[in-house]
């Protein structure tokens, strides 16, 4: 190196780099750094074990963590392998407005990382992936003793997910399947080609959500599936867990994170099962929570089948007042309305003004707009003035209820004086009309 | 004679000379001749369609840098293109970028331009072209205004990507794997405006490239690196420094131009003991105002956002007797809204705009047309950025002018007495430092991040080794089995470092005396601390200002108006200590020496003086924090036997005055802003033990000024001793000594004399620089 430094030093500009010079102002920027802590304030480095052999390196990892190490062309990977029994039928999953397919092979995933974002300098170290044999739920991790053997992590990634694999995950669109694209690609490969993806947060959040304080995959556990963590590790921890084995070689420090990720990947196969037994079977499905329900005819009505998901609103709202504790009304109003408007858009505009009805009857807030939309309904669908300035007139009713105590609906304010404006106008030029006449 | 009416260029400068306060204020008046066009004919390989959009623009052959530049880089070799304003220099990167576009259209550019307004222009302008040829082009700008659906578009498939180095460093680099289909098949670099990327913002640039080079190696391409520059003393140094590549240069000039006049003024001295001279805004205005007059597009450049309002406002005034085109004249700065920015450079393109005030944000390669006329209402600092400048008035063919009016800034005072400066010497050399270590190993972190380093690279001129071994002991990049650096963090850390810190932050001057709370100016950090601080009198547009409370955290400060008998002065206690020795040499008058130091300055007290009789009518405390600098300066030490029959108060005074000159004119020797330079003289140095001058180098780590001063001694000593000598004050003035008021005696005197001393020792031996 020095011979090709004073090579270079001249040729080129800016400072010229004396080596020793720049050792001696490392050296000072050390002193700086730390000149607020005294000597004995240092922490005192630990024993650092030294790998020679990145075999030797995994071995342990794997002896440490009760698993084995495979062997790949790029280096060693640890596997961790855990089987557990959970019977599932999850044909009816095919009922379900999501994209998955039962009979491909499904394959849970979920990843630890060393931080988060998916930019470069942030590793996959573990990879959990399972699958079911039969009655039993298998877990591999696949884990990493060094940074120097991500491409035999990312080897054994690939070995495992095929073509046909359909993937099943907690929010894997947004974080961990870019994460391992960029992996991939940091060693210009491309990620395993698969069949599908089926991700379990947004489902999570359209059907159990409502009633639970976050969406965190544990919470939505302990309360659909009723499976209680204990000592569970905290996230923020996992990286830091990482850096301490590479730096001590410990491999305990690893072992609350393999817990941890062991958990979750088995939680995506209790909820497939949740939601291949119960939010699939219409008749156990009746005994869930309404909101639940009402979440699952949004997923149905959004894939394009309406009758599903007029059948779910039906449950639902027949369901409701069986619940105990009772939801509140407002929900069931919520719920209704989002059916009417379901009606409405498929064109049995009769069907949905008989729905509009049912929530006006309930009372509240909500009934005002729902004359509102009956309103609508007769002005629009049925060409019937008269009718609809009577609806605006029960609407302005509730609305001036409203507005007396104190809790006025000024959008409903808003909307009304404009509407029954114009259907006055309307009505005074038009001759009263039967409803019943309209051909 | 009707005030207004339009008038020839040469009439109006010949008008203009009549007027006896113009006339007398004239230092310089030289006419550059008209030059030719250079022509060469398009290249045989050039698409029948580039030619028919080239056509289409009435170009019926390029000039010959454009040939010479479009040779090279369809080659594949590396350019550095350095020509004047308005030259045609876009079309020298843009041709052989859509030529390569058109041979295979899986082919990308990156162009970098340092601001986003740069970058949008030369967008437009560039599908604009591409549309007349008929090229089918996908070109997008990636900043922090680009739709995140734009943004995937650009990444799978923009041919041209045009972007910051802010965006490449913090947004492309460390999610590079999105953007690998742009780094596969990278053909092209674009730096536009490079001469903008010095000091330690073109420190932190050069490292953001080696870092895209390397991110590019690590995907197989190796595109073309094609710098541009406005006019400097060492462009290919400088391609050098910020690209680690040899390009070749062309700077061969082809594009023709009228003849141009360039008067330099300098305002007559009002009151000679204080070198106190007649402002500079009220004679630029004058000129202006005969062009404008005349119907003469013109631009006026002012120093500052106030210098452009008040000149913006009077000149206004006076257009509106007789109803002169008072509409037609534009302000320009930053804090104007992009769309009213864009129509007034739509407006000088078509005509419809007749002048406009400006600061140096119209000095880059925006597009606004050519003028007629170019007024600098303040030496810009630098020769570089007054060609720029003098740059825009000048057509084609007709003849143009440029008026340079001198303000009292020591800096104005050098050139208005050496106007041969400005027309014989070289521009000023732009000066950065890739290796300063500080920048060094923040970009060593994020590159890291972005790829793990092998055992052996290199990061810049040398080996990463030891750097990243330093890194480790903090524990955010480890050495793996392999031998390989990984980054080992949780941090993000591009998001750590600003590519444009230090410098730009100013402290903002708020007056809340009237109805509601108005900005009357800004002070960099540095001055805050001796301008700004509580209980200071601070003089604005000649007004004075009580400086009711400072927040330095929010670098504001409250002012309210006042009407006092006295002024305030602080007291900066500056303190340095020599670190390390990079290289000393004897000269018979001392020694020159550059090296490594700790700079520590606090400002501690203020006094109260009475304005003419300068009685200390009493004192108050400052608290402000200390600041230290970690950095590089340079030292003069006088041999103390040959300065032992010096009376102590009349060295310091020397020390003070010839040290005052020798930061002005090193500003001007390595195109710095003076503010970048460091002063501090001691006429017992507890370290060398003898009379020294130090200058410093203003940033952290520094930019190699220091080591550029050690190396440029004689002509420091030299210039300094004729700014002095040439000066028209009696004892020493703002604009060579330094305030005479604050040094006392005849500072003029002694510093003439120990710079002519010191200058003799230089001559009388062979200078090893």
């Amino acid at each position: 190196m020095p011979t090709e430094l004073s090579r270079m030093a001249p040729r080129l500009s800016g400072v010229a780099i004396d080596a020793g010079q720049r050792a001696r102002r490392l050296e000072r920027l050390r002193a700086l750094d730390r000149r607020l802590v005294t000597a004995a304030e240092l922490p005192t480095p630990p024993p650092r074990p030294s790998f020679a052999d990145p075999m030797e390196r995994a071995e342990r990892l794997a002896v440490g963590l009760g698993g084995a190490v495979e062997t790949m062309p790029a280096g060693p990977v640890v596997v961790v392998e855990r089987r557990t029994r959970l019977p599932v039928d999850l044909e009816p999953l095919r009922r379900l407005p999501y994209p998955v397919d039962p009979a491909r092979p499904l394959i849970s995933l979920d990843t630890e990382t060393t931080g988060l974002g998916s930019s470069t300098g942030t590793v996959a170290f573990l990879v959990g992936l399972g699958s079911w044999q039969g009655d039993e739920f298998v877990t591999q991790q696949l884990l990493m003793a060094d940074h120097a053997d991500e491409p035999a992590l990312l080897q054994a990634i690939d070995a495992r997910i095929t073509t046909d694999t359909w993937l099943v995950t907690y929010n894997g669109r947004t974080f961990d399947w870019p994460l391992l694209e960029t992996r991939f690609r940091m060693f210009r490969r491309r990620a395993p080609v698969h069949a599908g993806h089926l991700d379990l947060l947004p489902i999570a959040r359209q059907v159990w959500k409502h009633r639970l304080a976050d969406a965190r995959l544990a919470s939505v556990e302990a309360a659909i599936a009723g499976v209680q963590r204990h000592e569970d590790l905290p996230g923020a921890m996992i990286p830091d867990r990482f850096f301490g084995w590479l730096r001590s070689g410990r491999p305990e420090l690893l072992a609350d994170v393999l817990d941890h990720n062991r958990e979750d990947v088995v939680s995506l196969a209790r909820l497939l099962g949740v939601m291949a037994g119960v939010l699939a079977d219409p008749e156990r499905r009746r005994k869930e929570h309404p909101g639940d329900l009402a979440g699952l005819a949004r997923a149905y009505a959004r894939s394009g089948r309406s009758d599903d998901a007029l059948a779910c609103y039906d449950e639902a709202l027949s369901a409701w007042d069986a619940g105990d504790p009772a939801p509140s009304r407002l929900e069931w109003a919520d719920v209704a309305a989002d059916g009417a408007r379901l009606l409405s858009r498929v064109h049995r505009h009769v069907e949905a003004e008989a729905a509009w009805r049912a929530v006006a009857e309930r009372g509240g807030g909500s009934a005002a707009w729902a004359w509102i939309a009956i309103a609508k309904i007769r002005e629009h669908r049925h060409r019937d003035v008269h009718g609809a300035l009577e609806a605006a007139g029960r609407a302005l009713a509730i609305v001036e209820r409203r507005r007396a105590i104190g809790v006025p609906l000024r959008g409903a304010e808003r909307d009304l004086g404009r509407r029954l404006h114009r259907l006055r106008r309307r009505a005074a030029r038009a001759p009263v009309r039967h409803p019943a006449s309209i051909g | 004679m009707r005030i207004h009416a339009p008038a020839s260029v040469p009439a109006v400068v010949d008008r203009l000379l009549e007027d006896a306060v113009v006339a007398a204020a004239v230092v310089a008046d030289r006419t550059l001749p008209q030059r030719d066009a250079v022509v060469r004919p398009f290249p045989s390989w050039l698409d029948e369609r580039l030619r028919r959009g080239l056509h289409a623009r009435g170009i019926e052959a390029l000039y010959a840098h454009q040939a010479e530049a479009l040779e090279l880089l369809h080659a594949g070799l590396d350019a550095c293109v350095v020509t004047p304003t308005a030259s045609g220099k876009s079309l020298c990167y843009d041709l052989p970028v859509l030529q390569a576009v058109i041979d295979d259209p899986a082919a990308r550019a990156l162009y970098l331009f340092p601001t986003k307004a740069l970058g949008q222009d030369q967008l437009a302008s560039l599908r604009a072209f591409a549309d007349q040829a008929g090229v089918e082009l996908a070109a997008g700008i990636y900043d922090g205004d680009t739709p995140t659906l734009v943004r995937q578009t650009i990444r799978a498939a923009g041919q041209v990507v045009v972007t910051n180095p802010d965006m490449l460093h913090a947004a492309m680099l460390p999610h590079h794997t999105k953007w690998y289909q742009l780094f596969e098949q990278l053909r092209f670099i674009v730096i536009d405006e490079a001469h903008t990327y010095r000091g330690i913002f073109g420190s932190h640039v050069a490292n953001v490239i080696r870092r895209l080079l390397r991110i590019c190696a690590h995907y197989g391409s190796r595109p073309v690196v094609v710098t541009c520059s406005a006019t400097i003393g060492n462009p290919l140094e400088l391609a050098e420094s910020l690209t680690g590549r040899r390009p070749a240069l062309v700077d061969r000039n082809g594009a023709p131009s009228g003849e141009k006049r360039v008067l330099i003024l300098n305002p007559p001295v009002v009151d000679a003991r204080l070198g106190i001279r007649a402002g500079a805004l009220r004679l630029a205005e004058r000129c202006a105002l005969g062009f404008l007059r005349a119907e003469r597009q013109t631009i006026v450049f002012g120093g500052s956002r106030h210098a452009v309002e008040l000149m913006l406002i009077r000149l206004r005034e006076a257009l509106r007797e007789g109803r002169g085109p008072v509409s037609r004249l534009r302000g320009y700065r930053s804090g104007y809204l992009p769309t009213e920015r864009r129509a007034i450079e739509r407006g000088l393109r078509s005509g419809e705009v007749l002048g406009v005030v400006s600061t140096n944000a119209l000095e880059l390669g925006l597009d606004i047309g050519r003028l007629d006329a170019a007024v600098l209402a303040g030496y810009p600092g630098s020769i570089a950025a007054t060609w720029q400048r003098i740059g825009r008035a000048g057509r084609r063919l007709e003849p143009s002018a440029a008026i340079l009016v001198a303000t009292s800034h020591p800096v104005d005072q050098y050139v208005a007495a050496h106007p041969e400066l400005l027309f014989e010497a070289t521009a000023e050399e732009a000066r950065l430092d890739p290796e300063n270590l500080h920048v060094l190993l923040a970009h060593l972190r994020a590159a890291t991040f972005e790829l793990p380093f092998e055992p052996q690279e290199r990061f810049g001129q040398a080996e990463a080794h030891d750097l990243l071994a330093f890194l480790a002991e903090e524990g955010h990049v480890r050495q793996a089995d392999d031998g390989r650096w990984y980054w080992a963090s949780e941090n993000f850390p591009a998001s750590e470092i600003s590519l444009r810190s230090g410098a730009d932050v100013n402290v903002v001057i708020i007056d809340t005396g009237g109805d509601r709370p108005r900005v009357i100016g800004e002070v960099d950090q540095f001055s805050a601390r001796t301008l700004v601080h509580e209980g200071a009198i601070y003089l604005h547009d000649s007004r004075q200002y009580h400086v009711d409370r400072l927040d330095w955290d929010e670098q504001k400060a409250y002012v309210r108006p006042v009407d006092v008998d006295h002024y305030t002065q602080a007291e900066l206690a500056v303190t340095l200590k020599p670190l390390e020795t990079f290289d000393a040499v004897d000269t018979r008058g001392g020694e020159r020496w550059h090296g490594e130091v700790m700079v520590s300055s606090i400002a501690s007290i203020y006094k109260k003086l009475r304005f003419e009789t300068l009685e200390n009518l009493g004192w108050g405390r400052i608290r402000l924090p200390e600041i230290e600098l970690h950095t590089t300066a340079y030292r003069l030490a006088l041999d103390p036997a040959a300065v032992a029959d010096w009376k102590r108060d009349e060295l310091d005074l020397a020390l003070v005055g010839a040290g005052r000159a020798m930061q002005t004119v090193a500003s001007i020797l390595l195109m710095s802003d003076p503010h970048d330079l460091g002063l501090v003289s001691q006429v017992r140095s507890p370290h060398a033990e003898r009379p020294v001058v130090y200058l410093y180098d203003g940033v952290p780590g520094g930019v190699g000024l220091a080591g550029r001063l050690f190396a440029r001694h004689s002509e420091l000593v030299a210039g300094a001793l004729d700014l002095v000598r040439s000066c028209a004050c009696q004892t020493g003035c703002p604009s060579c000594t330094g305030p005479s008021l604050e040094t006392g005696g005849d500072a003029r005197a002694a510093a003439i004399r120990l710079l002519a001393w010191l200058a003799e020792q230089a001559t009388s031996r062979a200078d090893a620089a």
